[in-house]
This record gives structure tokens, C-alpha cells and sequence, in this order.
């Protein structure tokens, strides 16, 4: 991305740095308190970038120098949408703007799919059906990485849109709440993967990456909950790919299965994965801006999403090339079909209540815990945030 | 010049001396250790997310965490961790110890073997034992299925009873071949004549060990024991790696809990409080083995 826009702007010096999250999030901190802040930097939506607002410069005057007066229409509304969560209120600046985006959903194994003449679930019946009729092999029919609160909280997220979309968030803002039998009734679903065999066992102590990522990519699972971002197995850049990656032959993405009683169709769940910011005492405004906007829609990003890493934040932005027709086939679902229509965001808006949601999820998944005392424990958590 | 005179201006000049060649490590302490204390003490009177200003609240935090469930099932698996890892390790360590001090062919292999654990990653360590224990796919799983042993089958790592001791077992499995080193080293210490004599007073082996090896060890077992406490205070990755501190918190330790607090709840002061309890932990604890046990085992005198 870096040799990308140096080939249009050669005087340009970039030095970029990759941490791993944990790393990045103490690198960052140390940065800001003692005001080494990067020119640009990396932040996911919500409290990350409300934690370092105050060190960042408003972008719409970027954004509209680069791509015109309306710059917004270029991107998939969530990503607009989740730009400013948790913005005060009346402040209308977009700290950050998206980089990429994403759904979260379900990928099947076609492979063992097809062998066990089986059906992608569209039902939770249809689920519990599938996952009986794979029983007994030698991967996991539904491999549920249960251990990583953020996957919890995505699976239980797209859960409870299905039984009532959009209802979560109204008991976020407080206009309803997380005791509405409803959302008792997700929680219930969820814990019902564990107790009606659907996931695993032991899946509260598998993570997703590395090792319930691995076992999915080995052939050791036919569905596991993940999200887009998976297409990046199939990045053309790496040598070596396992037989399931190569150009996505082994994989399908699906929705999260609608439950019974809850909407027709299943709901789609998703948002940002990462933002740009730049910090508020750059010494190049200028030239930090046309890095950012270079790296979201131009050459940068195009040398970014030709590696597949997750969804273009702005639309109609596709790979140059594609290793494979299901490839292209998946590409056009994510980006054509899902992300337009992405409504429900896969994140609460703060830590606080993220963490009470996965603990709860955490606790009935080992049985200490009824769908309604969980409930019963987010709605407290979120009493307290809300003040 | 009279030899009072001659004292009386070395020793100002000695001091000196001895204050500049102190310095150094003098500066560093207080940059490096001195200074996070205060400010981490400093830091836990605030309500402060780390990067904006932070509103003081006195010992808001203090109260706060002494009533907060999650930290005192952190205590509760601190003295699991301290109890169950330090005297097994010790006891494994020193059997090791004992069997490869003898002439044995190829026992710097088998040395190098049991000490190989202790310098991995604990990170790589626990991304193996989450795939060993894994009751769906795990090999202790496929051993358990293939042989009939149901109990190897479970989810000890999914299971909020036993989640604890099996990361405990993982940590007992990293840090034996530490254990083993120091009673290797100590065991050389010891003189040869007085095990000489033990023989040929008709001592057995079994006699030998308890009467005499053993006691001997004194400084390495107090040693182990200081460096145990400390450690298992201190367990972080591993534990971030095996469980993230779960489930459901049932393997939260001081470290994981601080981590979560400062970087995923954006709550430095409340982590800062929990960091000034755990030295005040550590300090206590090490202040009390000093009392207990003389300082001899730190500084290598006898008492």
C-alpha cells in the first residue's frame, strides 16, 4: 500500500508499523499519553475511537477535498453509520473513516457437504437436522470457538436479530431492555448450540484463531461462525494455500439460520473492521489526508483488497483478479448482496456492555448461568452505562 | 600526617566513590522501578481511561475492588496457582534433580530435555495445550476414546470447576525443568564427604535424602519458593493464551484481570488499583519469608 502511493507521490516518506491487537492497544496508549500519536492510525468503531477522540482531527473536510460533496455515498452505509457511534451528542465529525468492512455469518465446508449429500441450513431446525445427519464423522459438524468473547458476542448478535431484529439495540439505548422476553428467547437459542449438541464439545475452550481457524481450514469442521473476512484464506498473494483456500473451492459463506417464530428472512449482521484516523497534531494534515483517502479508495487500496484481507469500506472497489469463478461468486455475494444491506451492527457501543454480553453468553454456555438470569445480568450492566 | 588524619580524608573520599559507582543502578531503580510504583499508586485515585484527563476519587477504586467478585476469584486462584504449582514443581524438580545428578549416559540430553519447556513461549505453550486438551479433536481426547478413559474426554479447559487446575497442570509442565535446574545446581553444593560419611554410617538412600540432602537445600527450596510466589503473581500470558481468563472468568489471575481492565474496559486507574494490590501481595509475601526464614536464602549466607 505504502509502494503503491509512493508511485504516484515519490517525495512521500511512510513508515508504517504492525503490531498484533493486544500490543497495538498498549502502544497505543503509551503514544497518546505521551503525545507520540502516529500521523495515521488504526481504530476500530465505538470506545476505541471515542477513547482517542480528543487526539484526532475531524476528516469530512478531507473526505470532501478528495472525493466531493457526497463523499458518504461512496461507502456502505453501516460503515457511515458506525464511523460516529459514540459521538456526543451534536457532534457530527467523523473522527475515523472505514478502511474495510464486513459481515459476520456462518461458512460450511462444501466438501463435507457435498459428500454427506447435505444441505446448507436456511432453519434452525434445518441446523439441528445437519448436525445430526454429520454426527459421527471425523470433524465437528458445527465448530463453535466459544472461548473469544468477541465471537460470542457476533453468533449471539446474529441470533437475536433473527428472533427480533434490531431489538438489541433498543435495550442498548434503554428504550427497551435486555429482560424483554425476546431477547431471553435469543439468549436461550444460544445456549440451546450447547445444550442440543449443536456446537462442539468443549467449544467454550476453543479460540477462533489460530486454532478453530486451522481446524476449519484442515477440514475438521463442515460450518463454523466466522465472518467475510474469511475470503482472505484465499489471498492469491500466499503460496502454499491449503486445498480448501485454494481460490475458496472448499468454502460457502451463510446467514445465521432464522428461528422459528422469530423473521422470515435472516438478518444481516456486520460493520467496520478497521478505521483510519489521523491525529490532530500531524505535522502533514495534507499529506496524511491524501494517505488515508489513498489507502480507503485509491491505489493503496486497490494493492489492499486484491490480497482479499476483508470487505473495501467504499463500493464497487473489487480485486483485479480473481483465482477462481466460486471465488468471484463469493466476492459478489459479500460485497453486492450482504454489505448494501448490512443494517445491524456486530458491535455493542461500549467495552462495558460488550464484556457483560460475553460473560453472559460465557456463563450460560457453561450452564452457571439461565437465559434469564443473563438477561436478568446484561440489563444491570447496561442500567449502570446508561447511567 | 598523622593515621586519623589519613581516615578522615579517605573516607569522604571512599563514599564518594562508593556513591558514584552506586548511581547508575541507583537511577535506573528509580526510573524503572520507583517511579511506575508512584505513578501506578497516583494513577489508582483516578477514574481515568488512560488517554483523556481522569477525574481523582480518592480510594474509590479500593472500595470498589475488594467488593468486586472478579477480583477476589482472582485471589482465590492466585493461592490455587501458588499452592498447587510451587510444591509440585518442587517435588518434580527435585526427583529429576536427584536422578539426573547420578552418572547416567546421555543425561545432558535428558537435562536439556526437561529444561526445554521452561524457555518456550508461553504463548506457543498455550496455543498446544488448548489443541491437547481440545476434548473434541485433542490428542488426551483421542487417547481417552481409543482406551476407554471417559475422564480423558472431558473439556477441562470449557469446564469452570476444573479450568483452573488444568491450566495449573500446564504450568506445572513448563516450569518443572526450572525447578529441576535449581536443585541440580544446589545439589552440587553439597559436599561429597558428609554424603561419604551418611554411607558409611549405613545410611540408605531414602535416609540420606531426608536427613540430610534435603535439609541441605534449604536455600534453594526458600529460593524456589520466593520465585513461585512471585511467578504465579505474575502469570499472564499463559493463562491469556490457554483460557483468556475464562470461562467466565474461572481462570481470571491478577495480571489477565488488569489487562482487561486498562485495555479492554478503558479503565486504567481501576487496573492500576488491582497492579498496587498485587505489589503490595508480593511484598508481604516476601517480606514475610524473610522474617520467617532469615535473608540467608537471598543473599547466600548462611542465615
Amino acid at each position: 500500500m505504502i509502494a503503491a502511493f509512493k508511485q504516484a507521490n515519490p517525495d512521500a516518506k511512510i513508515d508504517a508499523t504492525i503490531f498484533n491487537y493486544p500490543e497495538y492497544l498498549v502502544d497505543l496508549q503509551t503514544r497518546a499519553a505521551s503525545n507520540t500519536m502516529p500521523d495515521i492510525v488504526g481504530l476500530q468503531p465505538g470506545a476505541l475511537t471515542q477513547q482517542y477522540r480528543a487526539n484526532l482531527m475531524p476528516l469530512q473536510d478531507c473526505a470532501e477535498k478528495t472525493w466531493g460533496a457526497d463523499w458518504q455515498k461512496k461507502f456502505y452505509p453501516i460503515g457511515i453509520e458506525q464511523a460516529r457511534m459514540g459521538n456526543p451528542a451534536g457532534d457530527e465529525n467523523f473522527y475515523t473513516l472505514p478502511l474495510l468492512v464486513q459481515t459476520v455469518n456462518l461458512w460450511a465446508n462444501t466438501k463435507i457437504f457435498d459428500e454427506k449429500h447435505a444441505q446448507i441450513p436456511q432453519t434452525w431446525d434445518q441446523l439441528k437436522a445437519t448436525v445430526n445427519q454429520l454426527n459421527g464423522g471425523e470433524y465437528a459438524p458445527f465448530m463453535l470457538p466459544a472461548k473469544d468473547s468477541w465471537l460470542r458476542n457476533v453468533v449471539f448478535l446474529q441470533i437475536a436479530n433473527n428472533v427480533e431484529p434490531g431489538l438489541v439495540y433498543k435495550a442498548e439505548d434503554g428504550s427497551d431492555s435486555w429482560t424483554n422476553p425476546k431477547l431471553v428467547e435469543a439468549f436461550d437459542y444460544w445456549g440451546k448450540l450447547f445444550t442440543e449438541g449443536i456446537a462442539q464439545k468443549g467449544a467454550i475452550g476453543l479460540d477462533a484463531y489460530p486454532t478453530g481457524a486451522n481446524q476449519f481450514e484442515a477440514g475438521n469442521a463442515a460450518m463454523i461462525p466466522l465472518g467475510a473476512w474469511w475470503i482472505q484464506q484465499s489471498d492469491p498473494t500466499k503460496t502454499g494455500l491449503p486445498p480448501l483456500s485454494e481460490g475458496m473451492s472448499g468454502y460457502q459463506p451463510f446467514l445465521f439460520p432464522t428461528i422459528p417464530g422469530g423473521a422470515a428472512q435472516p438478518q444481516l449482521v456486520g460493520g467496520i473492521d478497521v478505521s483510519l484516523g489521523i491525529a490532530k497534531n500531524t505535522k502533514n494534515p495534507d499529506l496524511a489526508c491524501k494517505v488515508l483517502t489513498d489507502w480507503i479508495a485509491g491505489a493503496g487500496a486497490q494493492k489492499l483488497i486484491n490480497t482479499f484481507n476483508d470487505l473495501p469500506a467504499v463500493t464497487g472497489l473489487n480485486p483485479e483478479k480473481f483465482t477462481s469463478d466460486r471465488q468471484k461468486q463469493i466476492w459478489t455475494t459479500l460485497t453486492s448482496d450482504w454489505m448494501p444491506q448490512v443494517k445491524y451492527s456486530r458491535y455493542l457501543k461500549t467495552p462495558q456492555m460488550d464484556t457483560a454480553l460475553g460473560d453472559a453468553l460465557s456463563g450460560i454456555a457453561t450452564g452457571e448461568l439461565t437465559p434469564q438470569a443473563a438477561a436478568a445480568k446484561v440489563q444491570a450492566e447496561q442500567q449502570k452505562v446508561n447511567g | 600526617m598523622s593515621d586519623h588524619t589519613v581516615q578522615k580524608h579517605t573516607a569522604p573520599r571512599e563514599w564518594l566513590a562508593g556513591t558514584l559507582f552506586l548511581l547508575p543502578a541507583i537511577v535506573l531503580f528509580t526510573i524503572f522501578v520507583v517511579y511506575p510504583i508512584v505513578y501506578n499508586f497516583q494513577a489508582s485515585t483516578l477514574d481515568w481511561d488512560g488517554v483523556n484527563p481522569g477525574r481523582f476519587v480518592g480510594l474509590g477504586n479500593y472500595t470498589r475492588l475488594f467488593q468486586d467478585p472478579i477480583f477476589l476469584t482472582t485471589l482465590k486462584n492466585s493461592g490455587w496457582w501458588i499452592l498447587l504449582t510451587i510444591i509440585p514443581q518442587a517435588l518434580i524438580g527435585f526427583f529429576l534433580a536427584m536422578l539426573l545428578n547420578e552418572k547416567l549416559r546421555g543425561r545432558a540430553i535428558y537435562r536439556a530435555i526437561f529444561f526445554i519447556p521452561a524457555v518456550l513461549s508461553p504463548v506457543v505453550v498455550g496455543i498446544v495445550w488448548q489443541r491437547i486438551f481440545d476434548p473434541f479433536n485433542g490428542v488426551v481426547a483421542k487417547l481417552g476414546r481409543a482406551t476407554g478413559l471417559d475422564f480423558l474426554v472431558h473439556g477441562y479447559l470449557a469446564d469452570p470447576k476444573s479450568a483452573i487446575f488444568a491450566a495449573i497442570v500446564v504450568n506445572v509442565w513448563m516450569w518443572t525443568g526450572f525447578s529441576m535446574l535449581f536443585y541440580l545446581a544446589g545439589l552440587q553444593l553439597i559436599d561429597s564427604s558428609v554424603l561419604a560419611a551418611a554411607k558409611i554410617d549405613g545410611a540408605g538412600t531414602w535416609r540420606t535424602i531426608r536427613s540430610i540432602i534435603w535439609p541441605l537445600l534449604r536455600q534453594t527450596h526458600l529460593s524456589l519458593l520466593l520465585l513461585g510466589i512471585i511467578g504465579s503473581l505474575k502469570t499472564f500470558e499463559l493463562v491469556y493464551v490457554l483460557t483468556e481468563g475464562g470461562p467466565n472468568h474461572a481462570t481470571e489471575m491478577l495480571p489477565t484481570y488488569t489487562f482487561k481492565q486498562a485495555f479492554q474496559l478503558q479503565s486504567v486507574g481501576y487496573a492500576s488499583t488491582i497492579s498496587v494490590v498485587l505489589l503490595l501481595i508480593a511484598v508481604i509475601s516476601s517480606l514475610s519469608m524473610v522474617r520467617a526464614f532469615g535473608s540467608g536464602f537471598l543473599t547466600g549466607d548462611e542465615k
